[in-house]
């Protein structure tokens, strides 16, 4: 497999967010108004953050997340032209609102864990909700999809975080901050220590 | 029908469209109309949110950017709109090497072109300072240059100063990528701010075309017609002279609209320009105009690549200044006793191997701190791309026709490419990428690291040719100014005129030439 322009388009594609755009960002929003208000059981949606991102974020940094997460799903435009891939002419179009079928399978946790332990999937252990979401989601492939691809909501929470600028500053333990606008003067320093 | 007159008609309003009427505007007293089949795109101020939503979501941020019926078999990249391809593109501006204008005469292969790489230079700094490129001068040796950049180069990140290192230990000299953006306010453009999404920048650092077309405009050098598709040019029946062009309005399909005009320049690129030619056959024409060579469509050209993922034990951080690259033109000259192998290399860092992944290296499942302690372990090592543009010499029969099976609204047959390697290629095909698996096993081992994995592209990219210049109207289709041989008002002009595919990105090459022919053309107007 190939990198460079073809692969920084596909993986700056599910690199987020918002959180991570710098000043430079300006310009309307108008053609981006979400069609439909697209909302997940919140308190289900926590319940799978609380299991299936890092506990080394802490609650805030996971909370943060999965609120990410859901204004990426509150602003998905379904079926929308994606950009084109350099070498190809074939134009492509993304795939359907997916909050329909991650509603679904939220609720089919939350009955799996009333069949299975009498209790709410948010009051299950840690362990026990990784359990039910491995069962669920066992066709899942090696590497993180983008969200919009991901067949199962905890698989579109995990590649949200994962992608994201966040997570990577987190991993390298260092300031990264890629795809923020910045000045180019700094481009060959080494990025300054987290919190420094 | 609506006739539309002027002296100097350009049909194509891409980046090689848009500097020749540039240039034309400031040495002929000249009315320049330019048709344009496409629509505008996402406008500056929209760029923001357009980026914003590509990066989320992967979505297009060129809007309208391609017309639906209007595509084709075997082409590079969807794009029919104001500005062209150029809106979109990364903006890496390397030159061709001298060597690629004397493939014949100094490795006894291919065609020479009919000019020099010292006739192009000038027009190549032209270009550079039209548009504003920011680079740095490379070895002299392997980067002749009349002059310095007009922009200072966009400087190496933190990576690429290490992977520089790599490469000089490697016994490779690498110099910074030249890129049209600018490292400083240019022309009314922005200062670069590493925005990491080129294809579609934020800032406006990055030239796009429309910069110097909206500034036509305003100036009342040019006259943009868009929505407008160039169906076919008709010739006088008493000579060769083309007297009009005959489009469509997109906006209302059965209105007819003519263009009249003294001369006639096709700026469609390398796709839309030999497929007009092919598509205005008459009784008169039989195989389309400008083709009594037969060649309007033949010796399509580009290059393939080979490029090769090399682990190195070192502490890179991707994501610094990821667009930015390292270039070589070592490999662009082969040795008097050299077989022909000629490439460019290219380093960037990756992100491959370096990313979260969902399962681990014994396929289990990862969750939480897990899935961010198996991508920390993978850190300890950094990835770098190496790749390497490979020059090879089409053939004749490298081919863009009228595909009859598909057709636009109108009725007409769409361009079909199929490219196809001269059989000098073909032979030293495996002998190319076995020398460039060697030249990438030794950087592996200058490094410490080890390969990863290899990749050979089965496309080409750069496209070109269709409409190949030289002085034999027997053997080409233009002479060096892109003056069709057989109709002497009718101009090709970029891409399309191209002999060989060289081993560098064609921008540059495609834009100098457009610009050479343009101080051509202006030569049968009065001086302003």
């Amino acid at each position: 497999m190939s990198t460079g322009r073809r692969d920084f388009l596909k993986t700056s594609t599910a690199a987020v967010t918002a959180a991570g755009l710098g000043g430079c960002e300006r310009g309307d929003r108008s053609v981006s108004e979400p069609r439909t208000p697209r909302r997940l059981h919140r308190e289900l949606l926590r319940a799978i953050g609380d299991a299936v991102l890092p506990g080394a974020i802490g609650a805030d940094g996971r909370e943060k997340a999965i609120v990410a997460f859901e204004v990426w799903l509150q602003e998905f435009t379904p079926n929308a032209e994606l950009v084109h891939p350099y070498g190809g002419w074939e134009v492509a179009y993304g795939p359907e609102d997916p909050s329909p079928r991650w509603a679904e399978q939220l609720d089919d946790l939350e009955r799996l864990a009333r069949q299975r332990s009498m209790a709410s999937f948010g009051e299950l252990s840690r362990d026990d909700r990784r359990t039910l979401i491995a069962d669920a989601i066992e066709d899942a492939g090696p590497g993180f999809p983008t969200p919009a691809e991901a067949q199962h909501v905890a698989v579109a929470l995990m590649a949200h975080y994962f992608r994201s600028t966040e997570a990577t500053n987190q991993v390298y333990g260092v300031a990264i901050n890629k795809l923020q606008c910045r000045v180019i003067t700094t481009a060959g320093e080494k990025p300054p220590a987290l919190g420094g | 029908m609506t006739t539309i007159e002027s002296d100097i008609c350009i049909i194509g309003s891409g980046i090689t469209g848009i500097l020749a009427a540039e240039r034309l505007s400031e040495l002929a007293d000249a009315d320049i109309v330019m048709v344009e089949a496409g629509s505008r795109s996402t406008p500056f101020s929209n760029r923001p949110e357009q980026r914003r939503r590509f990066i989320a979501y992967g979505e297009n941020p060129w809007k309208d950017d391609h017309l639906d019926d209007q595509g084709g078999y075997g082409l590079m990249y969807r794009s029919m709109v104001v500005g062209g391809c150029a809106m979109h593109w990364d903006g890496a501006c390397p030159r061709f090497s001298p060597e690629d204008f004397r493939q014949r005469s100094m490795y006894g292969v291919g065609t020479d072109w009919p000019i020099s790489y010292d006739d192009v230079e000038p027009y190549y700094q032209d270009f550079e300072e039209r548009i504003g490129v920011a680079g740095e001068q490379g070895p002299p040796e392997y980067d002749p240059r009349s002059r310095p950049y007009p922009l200072p180069p966009l400087p190496l990140s933190y990576n690429l100063i290490q992977l520089r290192e790599w490469g000089a230990n490697a016994g490779i000299p690498f110099w910074t990528q030249p890129w049209a953006k600018a490292t400083e306010p240019y022309r009314g453009r922005a200062g670069c701010q590493r925005c990491d999404t080129c294809h579609v920048c934020p800032t406006g650092a990055k030239y796009t075309p429309d910069v110097t077309l909206d500034r036509l405009i305003d100036d009342g050098g040019l006259r943009l017609i868009s929505g407008t598709l160039v169906r076919r040019l008709e010739v006088d029946d008493a000579s060769t002279h083309i007297t009009r062009a005959v489009a469509a309005d997109r906006h209302a399909p059965d209105e007819s609209v003519e263009f009249r005009a003294t001369t006639f320049i096709l700026a469609g690129g390398y796709a839309w320009s030999p497929h007009l030619l092919l598509l205005s056959s008459s009784s008169q024409f039989p195989n389309g105009l400008a083709n009594s060579s037969g060649l309007v469509g033949k010796y399509m050209t580009g290059h393939p690549y080979m490029s090769a993922q090399i682990e190195l034990p070192l502490e890179l951080y991707p994501g610094i200044f990821s667009t930015s690259s390292l270039l070589s033109r070592m490999h662009a000259r082969p040795g008097p006793l050299d077989r022909y192998v000629r490439h460019d290399l290219r380093i960037w860092n990756t992100t491959v191997e370096r990313q979260a992944r969902f399962r681990d290296a014994t396929g289990v499942l990862q969750f939480g701190d897990d899935v961010m302690d198996d991508w920390r372990a993978r850190t300890k090592q950094a990835t770098a791309r190496v790749r390497g543009y490979i020059d090879i010499i089409p053939d004749r029969d490298s081919t863009l026709g009228l595909d009859a099976s598909a057709r636009n609204q109108w009725g007409d047959p769409l361009p079909r490419i199929e490219f196809r390697d001269a059989p000098e290629s073909v032979a030293l095909r495996d002998h190319t990428h076995e020398t460039m698996r060697t030249i990438f096993e030794h950087m592996a081992r200058a490094g410490n690291g080890r390969v990863l994995s290899t990749f050979r592209s089965t496309t080409m990219e750069h496209p070109g040719g269709g409409c190949r210049m030289g002085e034999d109207p027997e053997t080409s289709v233009t002479d060096s100014f892109g003056r069709t041989h057989d109709h002497d008002n009718l101009f090709v002009i970029g891409a399309p005129t191209l002999v060989s595919g060289g081993c560098a990105n064609g921008t540059p090459t495609f834009c100098a030439l457009s610009l050479r022919s343009a101080e051509e053309i202006a030569r049968a107007f009065p001086s302003r």
